[in-house]
């Protein structure tokens, strides 16, 4: 499968955007999870609290994913 | 549905006399939420009935009793009642036959431990070939016997100290004899040849042989290990003939404590008492009634409404379907008592989002089967596994609706009816899933209004509620006209934003200013309903793709291909459940809940019930 410079750039940008993405995710859910626990160990009813807290920087994430269609949808 | 349990506010004022009879009503009927007095210069809280310690005192004997029988499952409480003697009674007997047995038990272990020891001693002397008695006491000697490593030289230097000696030696094993004007000296003599001595005063007293002793030793362990063994049985069958006794006696105790002790929840005056608390609406004419004939209409009894000040606990109310959803709210928080239950709402969309996010058929179809399997095999938490088996039907239903069936979109060379192709159609399927954040987060918008319109009036609600609604209508104006799907100007875009901005600074304050984006955000994060469905999708196609190649190669590879398509699509169903559910709670706890929901509510305890929904 022989694919043009051009292409293999637009493909390293979609890939930059959400892997980069998702590693800035990583780094703020681990801080959270760790806390979430720790809080969940002294109270067992935070549970739904700390999930809540845990998953909010995910939605980085997926701001990293749309960043990515849009990448190539933009190249066609 | 929609709204907790409405509760009225009952205060219920009577003569002492009256005290007992009141708290046994009301435990039977379990309908009334105490409200615990605070202690009062004017009005102190009542003292315990007196039985209360007693019946403490039983009840942790009883536990002890239940704890030591290993038992823990309970039994369904059963309405017996008994006499407390006669439990005082049989609690102490048992008891008293249980210390015995252990007793018992615990002598005959150290009695076989200590004559295993003996055995060991006289193994000991059995080398050197020395009877027990010939160890003394004697009056003109001592003996040394132990351990000690040079023996040879030992000799030698012992010699210079005396002539009269004994030694018997094995090895390394020696037992010596001496004079006991000489023994200080020689045992000075020994510490320097690193000697560890062996205390053989266990074994004084004994006459015989060695041979002789050791088989004596040895069927009296066995007698003493048989008796231990017996009294062992004796013990688990006396637990086992009584732990469920046990355990009602315990229930029994438990319910009669929880009487007892309940004055201490009550206001008092000199010869009255005070209860207040919460019943709910439709069971207070029941509750007076009943409460009146078990009097003799000696009550005062006051219903009132809630007013806007008092907490009141909340027990939620919904159709038997929905339910299974409280679940999910008490995960969260409840709700408290003047706002919407948002119950039905989880009952309504939860399981559509699940089943957006992994929509096939085939994995619904496995999912529902393993959910019917989990909720009759763990009973107490069937509920959670219900609002799965609701998800795993919406995931069958999209699933049909994209026509999936385990990734795959052709089956046994027919192609599956879609509506939307995952696979294929990313960009739609992207816009499909951010219209059902729009619609699903206005849907929590519209909620707050009512919200707000109940608790602080429409001018309140409007700016703090809709304007969010205008300000996404502004912008969705100047999208349209920026990207020219239709021929309007941006300015009307530009005027219904800033209208609404100034709205929601007149609602919110500098608060609503620093959550501007925020909506958006929501709204993008309904991406998410696309990007873990697509993911999942993907896996599942190339799980098939590499089981396809396995099987055209034919011969022993079709068993790995096999092999690969169970573990493969096993693992993704797992991860696919996981990230399903936990998106979707997601979505309503953060983007749906945040736009309407409170919650704290303090839970709806009836005295008498043990446990909240329970």
């Amino acid at each position: 499968m022989a694919v043009d410079v051009n292409t293999g750039i637009v493909a390293i940008g979609a890939g930059l955007a959400i892997g980069l993405s998702a590693i800035a995710a990583a780094m703020a859910e681990k801080t959270i999870g760790a806390a979430a626990v720790g809080a969940m160990a002294e109270k067992e009813e935070l549970f739904g609290k700390g999930l809540i807290l845990t998953v909010i920087p995910e939605t980085i994430v997926i701001f990293g994913l749309v960043i990515a269609i849009m990448i190539i949808g933009m190249a066609g | 549905m929609l709204h907790p349990e409405y509760m009225a506010k009952v205060t219920i004022i009577g003569p002492d006399t009256e005290m007992e009879k009141t708290i046994q009503a009301l435990h039977t009927m379990g309908v009334l939420h105490i409200v615990d007095h605070v202690k009062k210069e004017d009005l102190d809280i009542g003292a315990p009935m007196e039985r209360a310690s007693m019946l403490s005192d039983l009840l942790v004997r009883t536990r002890a009793l239940c704890t030591a029988s290993g038992i823990k499952e309970a039994p369904l409480p059963a309405k017996e009642s008994f006499s407390l003697d006669a439990i005082g009674k049989e609690i102490r007997n048992s008891e008293k036959k249980i210390t015995a047995w252990q007793e018992t038990i615990r002598d005959s272990s150290s009695e076989i431990k200590k004559k295993e020891e003996m055995k060991e001693k006289l193994a000991f002397l059995g080398p050197l070939q020395l009877n027990p008695e010939l160890l003394g006491p004697y009056e003109s000697i001592d003996v040394f016997a132990g351990y000690l490593s040079d023996v040879d030289i030992f000799i030698t230097d012992l010699k210079k100290l005396t002539q009269r000696y004994h030694l018997a030696q094995f090895g390394n094993k020696i037992a010596l004899f001496v004079e006991k004007e000489k023994s200080k000296d020689v045992q000075q003599l020994l510490s320097r040849y690193i000697f560890s001595p062996m205390d053989l005063s266990l074994l004084s007293g004994l006459k015989g042989n060695i041979s002789e002793n050791m088989a004596a030793l040895d069927k009296a362990i066995q007698l003493s290990v048989q008796q231990k063994q017996k009294v062992l049985e004796y013990l688990d069958e006396f637990k086992e003939e009584h732990a469920q006794k046990w355990l009602k006696y315990a229930f029994y105790l438990e319910k009669e404590l929880e009487k007892a002790e309940a004055p201490l929840k009550f206001a008092k005056t000199g010869e009255a008492f005070i209860i207040q608390g919460w019943v709910p609406e439709q069971k207070t004419e029941k509750t007076v009634e009943i409460l009146n004939q078990a009097t003799k209409g000696r009550l005062y009894i006051e219903k009132k409404q809630a007013d806007k000040k008092d907490i009141v606990p909340v027990e939620l109310e919904n159709p038997k379907a929905v339910r299974p959803f409280e679940f999910l709210m008490k995960l969260y928080t409840l709700p408290s008592y003047k706002e919407i239950d948002p119950t039905f709402f989880l009952f309504m969309s939860f399981p559509l989002l699940f089943g957006f996010m992994l929509g096939d058929m085939g994995y619904g179809i496995t999912s529902l089967i393993l959910f019917w399997l989990l909720k009759k095999k763990f009973r107490q938490a069937s509920a959670f596994f219900s609002t799965l088996m609701f998800a795993s039907l919406a995931t069958i239903f999209f699933g049909a609706l994209f026509g999936e069936f385990f990734g795959e979109e052709v089956l046994l060379g027919y192609h599956l009816p879609h509506i939307l192709s995952r696979a294929d159609q990313l960009m739609l399927l992207l816009a499909v899933a951010l219209v059902v954040g729009v619609i699903h987060v206005n849907m929590g918008i519209v909620l707050g209004f009512l919200n707000e319109l109940k608790a602080h009036g429409f001018k309140k609600a409007f700016f703090e509620k809709i304007s969010w609604i205008i300000l996404q209508i502004g912008v969705a104006l100047l999208a349209v006209s920026y990207l020219h799907y239709l021929p309007i100007s941006p300015a009307y875009g530009y005027i219904v934003a800033i209208m609404a901005v100034v709205f929601l600074y007149i609602g919110e304050g500098i608060n609503g200013m620093v959550e501007l984006p925020g909506i958006f955000s929501n709204i993008l994060s309904y991406a998410r309903l696309m990007a873990i469905g697509l993911a999942s999708v993907q896996l599942a196609l190339v799980i098939n793709e590499f089981a396809k190649e396995f099987f055209h190669a034919g011969g022993i590879s079709i068993i790995w291909g096999i092999l690969l398509l169970v573990v493969g699509h096993a693992i993704n169903i797992i991860v696919g459940l996981l990230g399903s559910f936990l998106h979707s709670l997601r979505l309503h706890y953060v983007e749906f809940f945040t736009k309407f929901f409170k919650g704290g509510g303090t839970p709806f305890q009836a005295f008498g019930l043990k446990t909240y929904g329970g």
